[in-house]
């Protein structure tokens, strides 16, 4: 009983992650249509400048290393947006796919330069190493950090796409886009914003597992499939199914690697070739034509 | 009242020198003419006299850019012909690569029966793929080959005991005359000539035409009673076909293997040649295979950012020139013509 719970908010937390990453690629492709290669290398930039904060003398706190290293990321997430991304909005998507392609490439190159090849460790504050047992079953503090903030980042979500102005325009971007622009809104402006709330979720997602995967050149390259694995298993554009979607590659990861060790990496690409052999435009997803 | 009628006459006149323009040009697209044939054939000899009087330091970046156009032209008969942004070509490069050094390194048939066999295990796995994938669309199917490319990659990495893992597979599993650097490029050259000359045939036979108008508008194309779903797993069986035969070419070229040559990254690379080349001609491929494997080359002994080169590159020619090199070359005759281009997306 005890090793499944642990298994489970194991599975969870990996979950959380995926979902935060997976999120901000859903969000920017709702509101722009447009999917973003380089959102990998927006969560690998997290990842190095949370290693690099925590890692110097002043000893920043990890809560404020992961703020940090999230905002410099979506600012990143600015200038990508101002150079490149802006002009493929309503382009084909091997337009799309192969500027944001080129943008991966080029931040590939530059993170070589700034944090090298090797591999980084992040380590982590000891309260956050421990344990905590909860009526009988002992869980890792970290896993239910992750799986706290990623439910913190949904529900913020959530309630900023239902009830406030942004979210509104966002949700209004996504359905009709002239017709907002005709109400005065100026639509550059919001996808800018959604584009470096995006750039924000991905950084957020390296930062915080950071302490717990390998911190290396290459991240980019795995996180993006896993995220767009997720997103189109959940259905693009869709907040709810990436959670889904999160939740079912999580999953698989588990049973994976309790069933079948050596081929636990390939339990995820089931996954979601079983869902889309079922629905081709996701779980929660429209068909696209 | 006449003038009215006859403005009607004139206009139908116009309508009908237009179609039959149409019927023409169609006509003349299924059949290579001079003009056609002229720029493959200059190429291939060019080709040959460059491999044959080239030092072999140079020689030998020239095979790999021959062979690397036989992926390229293979990606495009999707991305360019058939309108499917595969970005996970590179699982039937690597099959290729991997199918002639597995086999080698367990002692199972020999070099040639391989190299004959691998092209025909790229075919398989490039249906099962398609059985799959071909059920999305558009971006989603993009994604989809994109996270087969991965798999691929981590089932070689992971597989250690028999595909030695991330190590690769090093040694001599190539003939000995295929060893000589003259020998081994005219064997490249051969096989280049014979693929493309075979892909020439796919892209402009009645099946090449089908696939073509399904990319531009699938429902009309059902409509007519295509099954438009068989049409595009063949041209994914006959892609992965020939980027397996690019695959066993880069055993020839390197004697070696690795597992990078499944990653998506390295599945991205013909898609970027297709499209410096550009997709809407058949040569401009290998344009832009040569272009790229000379630029690699060149820029890599003068800086170590050639990722940086390629993205930049990539970057503006996606945003400034989507039709690639052969693109804006047609369009400066045309200009030098005195003509406006109307080039569409007939090869």
């Amino acid at each position: 009983m005890g090793r499944i719970v642990i298994e489970t908010i194991g599975g969870l937390s990996a979950a959380g992650s995926l979902f935060v990453v997976a999120t901000g690629l859903t969000l920017v492709f709702g509101a722009m249509r447009v999917i973003n290669l380089a959102h990998g290398s927006f969560y690998m930039y997290g990842a190095f400048l949370v290693s690099t904060f925590v890692g110097t003398t002043t000893g920043l706190r990890f809560f404020w290393a992961v703020a940090l290293a999230a905002i410099i990321v979506s600012l990143l997430g600015m200038v990508v947006d101002f150079t490149v991304v802006r002009f493929t909005v309503n382009r084909d998507p091997l337009t799309q796919l192969l500027a944001t392609f080129g943008v991966f490439l080029i931040l590939a190159d530059l993170g070589q330069h700034f944090w090298g090849t090797g591999f980084r460790a992040v380590p982590l504050a000891s309260v956050l190493t421990g344990k905590v047992t909860i009526s009988g079953a002992t869980f890792p503090v970290f896993d239910l950090l992750i799986t706290g903030i990623a439910i913190l980042v949904g529900v913020a979500l959530w309630l900023m796409l239902r009830h406030s102005v942004f979210g509104w325009r966002v949700r209004a971007a996504v359905d009709d886009p002239e017709l907002l622009q005709a109400s005065g809104v100026d639509l550059r402006r919001l996808q800018m914003g959604v584009f470096a709330l995006g750039a924000l979720l991905a950084g957020l997602g390296g930062a915080i597992v950071a302490p717990q995967t390998v911190v290396a050149p290459g991240i980019d390259e795995s996180i993006i499939v896993a995220a767009f694995l997720v997103t189109v298993i959940g259905g693009l554009g869709s907040v709810l199914g990436t959670a889904l979607g999160a939740l079912i590659i999580a999953f698989a990861q588990t049973v994976g690697a309790v069933v079948a060790p050596t081929w636990a990496s390939t339990f995820t690409f089931l996954a979601a070739i079983i869902v889309l052999a079922v629905r081709p435009s996701g779980l929660l997803g429209v068909p696209e034509r | 009242m006449s003038t009215f009628s006859e403005k009607l006459l004139k206009k139908n006149r116009h309508l009908n020198s237009n179609g039959l323009g149409m019927k023409a040009e169609v006509e003349s697209s299924r059949r290579p003419g001079p003009s056609t044939f002229a720029m493959p054939v200059v190429l291939a000899v060019a080709a040959a006299i460059l491999g044959s009087i080239l030092p072999t330091s140079y020689s030998f970046i020239l095979e790999y850019a021959v062979s690397l156009s036989i992926y390229a032209v293979a990606t495009n008969l999707l991305l360019g012909f058939g309108g499917l942004v595969s970005f996970g070509q590179g699982v039937f490069y690597g099959l290729g690569a991997y199918t002639v050094a597995l086999n080698w390194m367990h002692h199972g048939l020999s070099f040639w029966e391989a190299f004959a066999l691998a092209p025909f295990v790229g075919a398989a796995a490039s249906v099962l793929m398609g059985l799959v994938a071909l059920r999305t669309r558009k971006l989603y199917f993009a994604l989809l080959t994109l996270a087969f490319s991965q798999l691929a990659y981590v089932i070689v990495g992971v597989q250690y005991n028999f595909t030695s893992g991330a190590n690769g597979i090093f040694g001599a599993m190539v003939p000995n005359w295929l060893v000589s650097p003259r020998n081994s490029f005219f064997f490249v050259l051969g096989v280049t000539v014979v693929s493309l000359l075979v892909m020439w045939k796919v892209t402009s036979s009645p099946f090449g035409l089908v696939l073509q108008a399904s990319r531009d508008n699938r429902d009309r194309v059902e409509a007519l009673g295509v099954n438009v779903f068989r049409h595009q797993l063949v041209a994914m069986a006959i892609a992965g076909f020939f980027c397996a035969v690019a695959g066993t070419l880069f055993v020839i070229y390197s004697q070696s293997t690795y597992p990078d040559l499944f990653l998506w990254t390295s599945s991205g690379i013909p898609v970027f040649m297709v499209v410096i080349g550009g997709m809407y001609k058949y040569m401009g491929p290998v344009i832009g295979a040569v272009v790229y494997e000379i630029a690699h080359h060149f820029l890599i002994g003068y800086t170590q950012d050639w990722q940086i080169v390629l993205g930049l590159v990539l970057v503006v020619i996606v945003l400034l020139r989507p039709d690639g090199l052969a693109g804006a070359f047609n369009g400066l005759i045309a200009r030098r013509r005195g003509r406006v281009s109307l080039e569409g997306s007939e090869s």
